[in-house]
């Protein structure tokens, strides 16, 4: 009689355990989730669209409860210019205003603002084609505006080249663009650039992983299939280096990235993921060079050519080597393209 | 009354459910999702109304997405399809339907990767033609492949529609089609015609390449002129006929709506060989300067 009323209680008990860890298994997916691109450091303020946020003075109508008073003036009418910053000029000291105000329709435009290596180039993509290329600064700073557009929903790309030659991958944001709006877009952190200088060696062998990122920041360093992080720090100039000793890996494939981690709440996505193999034997490293044509670039040109060869066995667009030019194929195109 | 819900049955049954779900969640947390929006509805036979083909990346940037869909082609026809606004910027297979079959297709791609809840992928008009339970539903083929650089499949939940069609209004059928074609008197946004030869493809012919979107209505179709040829329905990338490249070439992207915009290319012209003038009298030149010394000689 006692065990068969303990018995509810005991399986209770084990459910709720199991409950537990199945929630634990949840929120562990998610922080995997989230570690795995999602970024935490872009804000978008858009201009124009009559409200005043964080970043803005004012916006249209809403000034923010601000009004010429504030400013110290006698009285007027304070306005809000096209760049959503406040316009003094119809403020009056007492008796005629301080100058001659005018207000035009705001042209539809897209600013970006962001970090990638310090003195890279900044290739800007419209909906997968090149709209513009602008330079950091020594800091890694980055500032591009994007001009005649109309309303929609667009896709911007952004990737870079440092120092040594070596792209990032691309960066996407996707948004709508509204008529007669300023949208800014800040905190945009490029991802570290990667390189390797083996893609096949011996277990224990050192592995140089390097690459550039913002000055002065700690890198993470992952190594997938052995769930390694390591840390190493960027130089003055963004360059990083990580000596790493593979005795800790087992022979067989082996994947790594990196991103860097400015605070807990700004970090960049992870960079380009580069494949090694540790030990004798094994598979081909995966053929990464989407660029068919040899031409630097991987576009509509690349595009085109695997769409001359979508579904037969060709071996140039074969990027995956499954003996057919199918769906990966695309997607790994995908993942290389520079427009 | 505890004793009455917690039966050993009932209890059983219960916190079965409850781990059910908490398993089922932490499952199902990472899949992307396709969904049609709107996903339940009522119209009447006549209308011609929009169902949204949306993903939700669900924290996963998607780079590629293989589309099949069925529907109830008893009940509902489609009438056409709109890339208006989509997220997808590059067609590996446009869009196609069939009627008579009750099935829509395309495969599309984001360069680097599409991150967010719900983009549009294309925007499919159908017509009611008849009362019923008009379903519209995923085929299991359909996929979505991560932005990793290895093309790996992403686990994916699809999420139909299921319409209900009532009988014909007295008042006129509504056509939410129609308003957004009206609404459109934008042009498709500009771009250029990029000639490229290589040995890959076309037998190393020259071909040109175009391409560009609209984003109110969609890009309906593009067509080629080639000097005073006629204008040819065609697709990028696109084999030239002239192949001496002398051709002004003219590229026209038309939208749904019937706005068009119009590329051109230009040949350069070769300008006019000036060296081969100065080569000549330099030439005339030597020689008048070699008979002259000549006839000094024999002097």
């Amino acid at each position: 009689m006692n065990g068969n009323r303990k018995t509810p209680i005991f399986i209770i008990l084990l459910l709720l355990i199991l409950t537990v860890v199945s929630a634990a298994v949840f929120i562990t997916h998610n922080v995997q989730a989230q570690m795995s691109g999602v970024m935490a450091t872009v804000r978008i303020i858009v201009c124009g669209n009559g409200i005043a946020e964080a970043d803005e003075e004012c916006d249209g109508t809403d000034f923010k409860s601000q009004t010429c008073i504030g400013f110290g003036y006698g009285g007027g009418t304070l306005s809000c210019d096209n760049a959503c910053d406040f316009d003094i000029s119809s403020c009056t000291t007492g008796g005629a205003p301080i100058g001659g105000g005018s207000s035009t329709r705001i042209a539809t435009k897209v600013i970006f603002q962001g970090k990638a290596y310090p003195n890279s180039s900044i290739t800007i993509l419209k909906d997968g084609e090149v709209t513009t290329v602008v330079m950091a600064d020594s800091n890694a700073d980055f500032r591009a505006e994007i001009t005649d557009l109309t309303a929609g929903i667009y896709t911007f790309g952004l990737w870079a080249k440092d120092k040594d030659g070596i792209k990032s991958i691309i960066y996407t944001l996707t948004f709508r663009v509204r008529v007669s709006t300023i949208t800014t877009v800040s905190g945009i952190y490029l991802p570290p650039t990667i390189d390797i200088d083996k893609t096949r060696l011996q277990k224990g062998e050192i592995l140089n992983i390097f690459g550039q990122t913002i000055p002065n920041v700690e890198v993470d360093v992952y190594i997938f299939s052995g769930e390694i992080i390591e840390k190493t720090q960027a130089d003055e100039i963004g360059a990083w280096l990580l000596l790493f000793n593979t005795q800790a890996l087992e022979d067989g494939p082996h994947i790594t990235k990196a991103r860097f981690q400015l605070n807990d709440e700004e970090r960049s996505i992870f960079s380009e993921a580069l494949s090694f193999y540790i030990g004798e034997g094994g598979p081909d490293i995966v053929f990464s060079d989407a660029d068919f044509n040899d031409d630097g670039r991987v576009s509509l040109v690349d595009f085109s050519i695997l769409l001359y060869h979508w579904g037969t066995d060709n071996v140039r667009c074969d990027l995956n080597r499954n003996r057919v030019v199918d769906l990966p194929d695309f997607s790994i195109m995908l993942y290389y393209w520079t427009g | 009354m505890i004793k009455k819900y917690f039966s050993k049955n009932n209890l059983s049954k219960f916190v079965f459910l409850f781990v059910l779900i908490g398993v089922s969640i932490s499952l199902g947390a990472k899949a992307a999702v396709l969904y049609l929006e709107p996903a339940e509805e009522e119209y009447h036979r006549e209308d011609v109304f929009i169902v949204e083909v949306r993903l939700d990346s669900e924290e996963e940037y998607i780079n590629t997405t293989k589309v099949n869909l069925t529907f109830s082609k008893e009940v509902l026809e489609v009438r056409d399809f709109s890339q208006g606004n989509s997220i997808l910027t590059l067609w590996l297979e446009e869009p196609s339907f069939s009627n008579q079959a009750g099935t829509i297709s395309f495969i599309g791609g984001i360069p680097g990767g599409y991150l967010g809840e719900d983009g549009s992928l294309g925007k499919i008009i159908f017509k009611a033609k008849k009362e019923g339970k008009g379903e519209i539903q995923f085929q299991e083929d359909s996929q979505v492949l991560l932005n990793d650089g290895f093309g790996t499949e992403a686990e994916l939940k699809k999420q139909g529609a299921a319409l209900n069609i009532l009988a014909e209004k007295l008042e006129a059928p509504k056509d939410e089609w129609l308003g957004e074609l009206k609404r459109d008197n934008t042009p498709p946004e500009p771009f250029e015609i990029k000639i490229h030869q290589d040995s890959a493809i076309f037998e190393g012919k020259h071909f040109i390449i175009f391409s560009t979107t609209d984003k109110q209505t969609g890009i309906d179709y593009y067509e080629v002129k080639e000097s005073e040829r006629d204008w040819k329905k065609a697709k990028s990338p696109y084999l030239l006929e002239d192949q001496t490249l002398k051709s002004i070439i003219k590229v026209k992207a038309v939208d749904k709506a019937g706005n068009e915009i119009i590329a051109e290319y230009v040949p350069l012209k070769k300008s006019f060989p000036y060296w081969i003038i100065i080569l000549i009298l330099a030439g005339v030149g030597i020689v008048w300067w070699i008979i002259q010394k000549l006839r000094y000689v024999k002097k």
